[in-house]
């Protein structure tokens, strides 16, 4: 499970860096949206850790997208520190986020014999 | 849960087999999944990422100097570089970070995985090698580039560019390893379908026929 605990990290960094990394004031949305993705990586990787929503690791692939396009989409050049932690992140993320939950075989192939 | 399973299936032996972890993949006498082959790997891989990401705090500023014992004041013009601001403008990071990101890549797909993903895992072991192999050339035909167009070398470029060639020697040995699995469960069948499933690692009476065979259990 230790690809679901760095991405609890990189959730926690994400949620830590609009206080970091001080958005332009008049953008709310950019702040809101870093706490919001923040929150969602943590519930999702921590979801991953319940047998019903092993799975649930995947959606951060969704969230990695989504970061990673945002900065994009909103960076000016040359991207500012805030946006260019975005893209970081995403990348990051989704790095992690295909990581299979246990390195054992996977589930089908003990099952086989039964 | 896992192991009970196995226990209990001690004595379905195509099973038992199939499940065991330690064994040579062909066509080499030896495991290229196991943790002896991919933890040196792992460990250039790391040193790649950091060497990468000091040469990004240069890019962001975070730092006011980088260190090069052989070339000095070159490694700046190297990084300084229209080419190197040409990349950032295209990707909104320093090219040094995505190195990084590339290098870190290598070490966590190295990572993942039990000592027999190139059966179990075929995806993870394919997706390990484009990182490594495809990658690290592209990241070695950069550096030279940079070399012959810049006209400045850069120490720790060549440094990362030559561990990225080592990367590309400890890998390639189990992605073959998987490729020529999913060959033989795709000569053994001829299904579409069947060669998918085995590449997502899903498992099916063929692939663990094949797998059998190839290591020469069965």
């Amino acid at each position: 499970m230790w690809p679901r605990v760095v991405e609890v990290m990189l959730g926690c960094w994400l949620g830590m860096s609009p206080f970091i990394f001080r958005h332009n004031p008049h953008q709310t949305e950019l702040r809101l949206n870093d706490l919001a993705c923040a929150l969602a990586i943590v519930t999702l990787s921590l979801l991953s850790f319940w047998q019903p929503c092993r799975a649930a690791h995947f959606g951060l692939c969704g969230v990695a997208i989504w970061l990673i396009g945002f900065g994009y989409a909103r960076a000016p050049l040359p991207a500012p520190p805030a946006l260019q932690n975005d893209i970081l992140v995403g990348m990051l993320l989704l790095m992690f986020a295909i990581i299979p939950n246990e390195a054992n075989p996977p589930r089908s192939w003990s099952d086989l014999g039964s | 849960m896992w192991l009970r399973k196995t226990c209990a299936l001690d004595d379905m032996k195509t099973t038992e087999v199939s499940l065991t972890l330690e064994t040579p993949a062909p066509p080499w006498k030896y495991n290229p999944s196991a943790w002896s082959q991919r933890i040196p790997l792992c460990l250039f891989a790391a040193v790649a990422f950091l060497i990468s990401s000091y040469m990004a705090l240069y890019q962001w500023r975070l730092i006011d100097n980088v260190w090069d014992p052989v070339f000095g004041k070159q490694t700046r013009n190297v990084l300084d570089s229209d080419v190197s601001a040409r990349m950032q403008r295209w990707f909104h990071i320093p090219d040094a970070a995505l190195g990084a990101i590339a290098y870190l890549g290598d070490l966590v797909f190295g990572l993942a995985g039990s000592t027999r993903r190139w059966q179990y895992r075929p995806w993870l072991v394919v997706l390990f090698g484009l990182d490594v192999i495809p990658l690290g050339i592209v990241s070695v035909v950069l550096v030279v580039l940079q070399g012959t167009m810049v006209g400045s070398w850069c120490f720790l470029c060549l440094l990362t560019a030559a561990i990225s060639l080592l990367l590309i020697l400890f890998a390639y040995d189990e992605v073959w390893s998987s490729l020529l699995y999913l060959y033989r469960v795709w000569l053994k069948t001829r299904s579409r379908r069947v060669l998918w499933d085995t590449f997502w690692g899903r498992a099916s009476r063929v692939a663990d026929e094949v797998g059998l065979a190839v290591t020469g259990r069965r």
